[in-house]
């Protein structure tokens, strides 16, 4: 994994293990690598991974199972929250850019409707 | 979470002329800290010193609550270069003499470590390469089973490909409760490795720095940051 240098590392770890949880590369209830196998495919300190993990764990996305590991939360109402969470903030800084340009509400869900179709055209 | 190594009040000179000059320093256990700072600035030299191989004629240097250099010796392990030995030397003997040096030194750990990066017993020192060079120096430090590691640009000329092997190693077979010092050049190489950085320059400790207080207040990489110190652009 490449790193932005100036964005802390354990932010970029928890961006990466969520979208896998997303995408259900870790499925819900499944058993997370241990800290140590995380650090070495991540090319990272133990601690980064630690620091990454604890903020999972206090938005309910990881679950801490006492002498078992970390467990992905069972409840996937919190996944599709969490989803939803990173759909909007990819939204948030196109729609104030858009905003800027003062293009109203019906022209920002046209050009954004026009922009899904031609992304469909070049995958035919 | 404890001092592994305090530094007090020191001041070294060699011939003369200073080398550091009024050095404090406290390092919590656990951490992965980068030691930074030009050629010359005194990194060897404090690494050397903290290990005890040098003699500190003024301040106290503590590790892990000893101040006696045999106790100190004890808990630190230093990156030997290695250039004490023959060249016509095989690794065994290296490793024989390590193993009846430090009685902290685990023959069995060694072989994992250089199982791993591919270390092959029979080969004498002058037919290995920088990297395979660098690879061993590497083995041969993390299989002592100290509280404070010193390494002291272990990823020096060295290429990618063992870099990534050695920055591996690291990661696996360092003790959640021991601390490692690296220092180096290649601060992108092994940014992503460190808690904190410590700056070293004209001969004094200008920072001790969380790498993420660098990104997050700052909004810069460490390599940026150190430079912008460097440069007295950031005091």
């Amino acid at each position: 994994m490449e790193y932005i240098e100036n964005i802390p590392i354990y932010l970029q770890i928890k961006d990466y293990l969520e979208e896998k949880i997303i995408t259900e590369s870790y499925s819900l209830g499944e058993q997370m690598p241990s800290v140590r196998q995380l650090a070495l495919e991540l090319a990272v300190n133990s601690n980064t991974v630690q620091k990454a993990l604890k903020v999972m764990i206090e938005e309910g996305v990881i679950i801490t199972l006492r002498g078992k590991g970390n467990f992905v939360t069972e409840n996937a109402a919190v996944v599709e929250e969490l989803k939803n969470q990173i759909v909007n903030e990819t939204f948030d800084s196109t729609y104030d850019k858009l905003h800027l340009l003062k293009m109203n509400n019906q022209e920002i869900t046209n050009s954004f409707s026009n922009y899904v179709k031609q992304k469909e055209k070049k995958f035919e | 979470m404890s001092n592994v190594l305090k530094i007090e009040e020191l001041n070294y000179k060699k011939g003369g002329k200073k080398i550091l000059e009024d050095v404090n320093l406290k390092l919590d256990s656990g951490k992965i800290i980068g030691l930074l700072g030009e050629n010359g600035a005194g990194k060897t030299t404090l690494m050397r010193i903290i290990a005890g191989v040098n003699s500190v004629p003024e301040g106290v240097i503590t590790v892990n609550g000893n101040t006696k250099k045999v106790s100190i010796k004890e808990n630190v392990s230093l990156s030997d270069h290695l250039d004490g030995f023959k060249a016509t030397n095989k690794i065994s003997e290296i490793v024989h003499f390590y193993s009846a040096v430090y009685q902290d030194f685990s023959i069995t750990k060694y072989e994992d470590i250089a199982n791993f990066l591919g270390l092959d017993m029979t080969k004498k020192l002058a037919a290995l390469s920088t990297g395979t060079r660098g690879k061993l120096v590497i083995a041969l430090t993390l299989a002592r089973s100290a509280k404070l590691y010193l390494l002291d640009e272990p990823l020096s000329g060295i290429d990618s490909i063992s870099r990534k092997k050695i920055i591996s190693s690291i990661i696996r077979w360092k003790d959640d409760d021991s601390t490692i010092i690296i220092s180096d050049h290649y601060v992108t190489a092994i940014a992503s490795l460190l808690d904190e950085v410590v700056i070293i320059k004209d001969q004094k400790i200008r920072d001790l720095i969380p790498v993420e207080k660098i990104q997050s207040d700052y909004h810069l990489g460490i390599e940026a940051y150190y430079e912008k110190v460097y440069l007295g652009e950031i005091q």
